[in-house]
């Protein structure tokens, strides 16, 4: 914890839209925290509630779904 | 155990300079699995992917972390780099470094750490990643055009011109779009029927073009190459085969005073019709909302007293007087299902709807009108037949006053955005004020002129300069009637003015929008608009014709507000990129496809239920039943994957383990 001063938030982001949205915003160099880690899932429908529980049992401070 | 390399990419400054690389390529060497690590200023440059070749034989590597820009821009890239060292190109996932990390934090530190995270992440779910091989599907070679704008009718003409065959699909009677309602075309003045006439015969005439006029897409289907279409045949309730095109019935019928579409109202037609002369198919159409005869009941449908004669449709004349017995009453619409490879949008745009401009009397004031109403005055073949008169009394104006940037630039009441043309047109309309009637005074309000273009700076200059027109830098407040005339009440910006002039006529540059229905036919393909309803293509820069759905492809303005030149332009790409489609004979098909894996499977048809592809139906082998994917319709979303719970169905390249993988992976502190 004492390396790593962010949370950790997970975010399981849909390639087409959020994931995508996600890059736009890079390519707008638009600043945000850099607490979340955003993984691509290749869409909502593929989200299992399963890396939802893991992501927490891991100890992730958050999980955020979006698609 | 697996042997990941991981390759950190500098991108020059754009991820060193938030994002300590070095760091991170030394920290990623003791990750378990990973064998070898390094960084490099730029991975997708030649001598990069030449570095990772080498590394990845020298090192026996088998599977690659590639931590650079999105895997949106160079996934592919990076993929042939790999095959060509050998490996099976999805041995590979790419860390997201550049529009994930370093172009949104500020904190160096927290980017660095962020980025060792996410390469984690890869190097996790790389470390179960499995060779996979795509497979091959046939391209059905024939392209379907949607919208026969100029933009559809030169993709048409390239297509076919390359030896495929076409289906271009227009939803009114005739082909020709707005450029066949304008009178001459800026910067050359050439009249615009004459340029695209001879282009519209020879779509009829082509033998690989088949124009479906009338005609709408109902919905679509299928993938690249492989496109179910079905496209709606409007009742014409006129035999095409039949018809020459002599049109008797036109001049017999009696329905006379319905506004002409194509004349934007001003004008009228009958309810057998071509909306204009040049019409091609020159083959009418009946108009069901205003046929006496269709909306006559059918006969056969009322009951009558005995004795009594039952009542007869009312009209009939066109049927009466065809000599090719070509009117079909009972004609219905038709629906015609049909395999595409390739589909490509060239819908158009509209003008702009000018009554939210309440101050401009817009749509009240007769002397107020559009400058779409002006191309269709001033065209010999429109409804003063050439003439410029004032629509209140029918006399020539004294003074014509043409305002710019009506919608346009104007967040409250219209768009922000410039719809790029209008500049042009007012230019081209004040020049032909001036040529009809030399004796009037032409004055244009703008904000600012947008002339780039080949030829455009000089054309406005020569409306200023040869031609005399007034141009006044400045907002128009408003326009109202007194006496018979108008009032245009403005600011003159660079003088620091008011103005106030009277007018006889005045011509709003209304921009373009999108068409009212774009979204709608949007979603009915699966692809997107932008927040205006413009087709929103892949790359504004790199891929300005290609649709993030493969194998859809758009030209024109219905992918932003453009002029004549760069429509055609558009077009012309369009038929080079369907072209290339075509010169394959078959398409790799993704292998990130589902499989179900049939001893697992409990035959509980969930996936059945969810996939939104209807790609999965039940099998049954030897009395076992069991659920399998059709490769060809699986489009990769892993909705099954997520719903089956014995785990039978897993998303090649996505699979439950990668996944927790990559999870458990971001999350080692
Ligand atoms: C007043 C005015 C003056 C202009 N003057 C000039 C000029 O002088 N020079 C110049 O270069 N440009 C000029 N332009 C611009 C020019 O009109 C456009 O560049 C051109 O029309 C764009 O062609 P397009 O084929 O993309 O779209 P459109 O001309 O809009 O054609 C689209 C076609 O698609 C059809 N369609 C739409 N939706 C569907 C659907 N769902 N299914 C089937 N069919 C559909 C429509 O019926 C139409 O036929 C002017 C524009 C205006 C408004
Ligand atoms: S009269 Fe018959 S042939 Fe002539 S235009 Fe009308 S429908 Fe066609
Ligand atoms: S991955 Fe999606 S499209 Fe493919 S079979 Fe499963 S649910 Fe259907």
């Amino acid at each position: 914890m004492v390396e790593n001063p962010e949370f950790k938030v997970i975010g399981f982001f849909c390639n087409w839209c959020s994931y995508a949205g996600a890059d736009l915003a890079g390519n707008m160099r638009l600043n945000y925290p850099a607490d979340v880690r955003i993984l691509r899932i290749p869409c909502t429908g593929r989200m299992d509630p399963l890396f939802a529980l893991k992501a927490l049992l891991e100890g992730a401070d958050g999980v955020m779904v979006s698609g | 155990m697996a042997r990941v390399g991981v390759f950190i990419c500098h991108c020059g400054s754009n991820i060193a300079g938030k994002v300590d690389v070095e760091a991170v390529a030394r920290e990623s060497a003791s990750i378990p699995g990973v064998a070898y690590s390094s960084h490099n200023k730029y991975s997708c440059s030649e001598a990069g992917q030449k570095t990772i070749i080498d590394a990845i034989k020298e090192n026996r590597l088998d599977r690659v972390v590639i931590g650079a820009c999105s895997p949106k821009m160079h996934e592919n890239t990076f993929r042939n780099t790999i095959r060509q060292a050998g490996l099976n190109p999805y041995m590979l996932e790419i860390a997201n470094l550049r529009e994930h990390v370093s172009w949104v934090t500020e904190d160096r530190d927290a980017a660095t750490r962020k980025a060792l995270d996410l390469v984690r992440s890869a190097v996790g779910k790389v470390a179960f990643a499995k060779p996979l091989t795509p497979g091959k599907v046939p391209v059905e070679k024939r392209a379907l055009i949607i919208g026969g704008g100029i933009a559809g009718i030169q993709a048409a003409l390239d297509i076919a011109g390359m030896g495929y065959e076409v289906v271009l699909v227009e939803r009114e009677p005739s082909i020709g779009g707005r450029m066949a309602q304008l009178d001459k075309t800026f910067p050359t003045l050439d009249c615009s029927a004459c340029i695209l006439s001879p282009r519209m015969v020879d779509v009829a005439q082509n033998p690989n073009i088949r124009l479906l006029s009338y005609s709408e897409v109902e919905s679509v289907g299928g993938y690249v190459g492989n496109f179910d279409v079905v496209i709606r045949k409007k009742a014409r309730y006129v035999n095409e085969s039949k018809c020459t095109g002599c049109l008797e019935c036109v001049s017999k019928c009696p329905v006379r005073k319905i506004p002409n579409e194509f004349e934007n109202g001003k004008a009228m037609r009958r309810a057998i019709y071509v909306p204009f002369a040049q019409s091609v198919p020159k083959v009418p159409v009946i108009d069901k909302n205003h046929c006496q005869y269709l909306l006559s009941p059918d006969p056969s449908t009322i009951e009558v007293k005995e004795g009594e004669r039952k009542p007869r449709r009312r009209c009939g004349a066109c049927k009466i007087v065809c000599g090719q017995d070509a009117i079909d009453f009972e004609q219905q619409d038709e629906f015609i299902k049909e395999k595409f490879g390739a589909i490509v949008l060239a819908t158009g745009f509209n003008p702009f709807d000018h009554s939210k401009y309440g101050e401009y009397g817009a749509g009240r004031i007769p002397d107020v009108i559009t400058a779409l109403d002006f191309e269709r005055m001033v065209n010999s073949s429109g409804p003063t037949e050439g003439k410029i008169l004032r629509p209140s009394n029918g006399e020539k104006p004294q003074r014509v006053v043409f305002i710019q940037c009506v919608g346009s630039r104007d967040e409250a009441k219209g768009v922000p955005y410039c719809s790029r043309i209008c500049c042009m047109f007012t230019a081209k309309q004040a020049i032909l004020t001036r040529e009809k009637l030399p004796d009037a005074e032409v004055f244009v309000f703008y904000m600012d002129i947008r002339a780039a273009g080949k030829g455009y700076e000089e054309f406005v200059r020569r409306a200023q300069m040869e031609y005399g027109a007034e141009y006044i830098r400045g907002r128009v407040s408003r326009v109202y009637e007194s006496d018979g005339r108008l009032i245009v009440k403005a600011a003159d910006t660079l003088a620091g003015l008011p103005v106030e002039m009277e007018a006889d006529l005045v011509v709003l540059a209304t921009g373009s929008v999108a068409r009212e229905d774009a979204f709608e036919l949007a979603s009915a393909i699966g692809i997107t608009t932008d927040s205006y309803g413009f087709i929103s293509e892949v790359h504004p820069k790199l891929k300005p014709v290609e649709i993030p759905r493969e194998g859809v492809f758009a030209c024109g303005a219905c992918l932003s507000p453009r002029d004549i030149p760069d429509t055609v332009a558009t077009a012309g790409a369009v038929a080079a990129k369907v072209g290339i489609l075509f010169s394959k004979d078959f398409l790799e098909s993704d292998p990130m496809v589902a499989e179900i894996d049939p001893f697992k499977c409990a035959a509980c048809g969930a996936c059945v239920a969810v996939c939104p592809y209807s790609a999965i139906t039940m099998e049954e082998f030897r009395g076992k039943k069991f659920a399998k994917v059709n490769e060809a319709m699986c489009q990769g979303c892993g909705t099954c994957t997520a719903a089956c719970r014995p785990g039978a169905a897993q998303l090649k390249g996505q699979t439950d383990e990668q996944i927790l993988r990559s999870v458990e992976a971001v999350l080692q502190w």
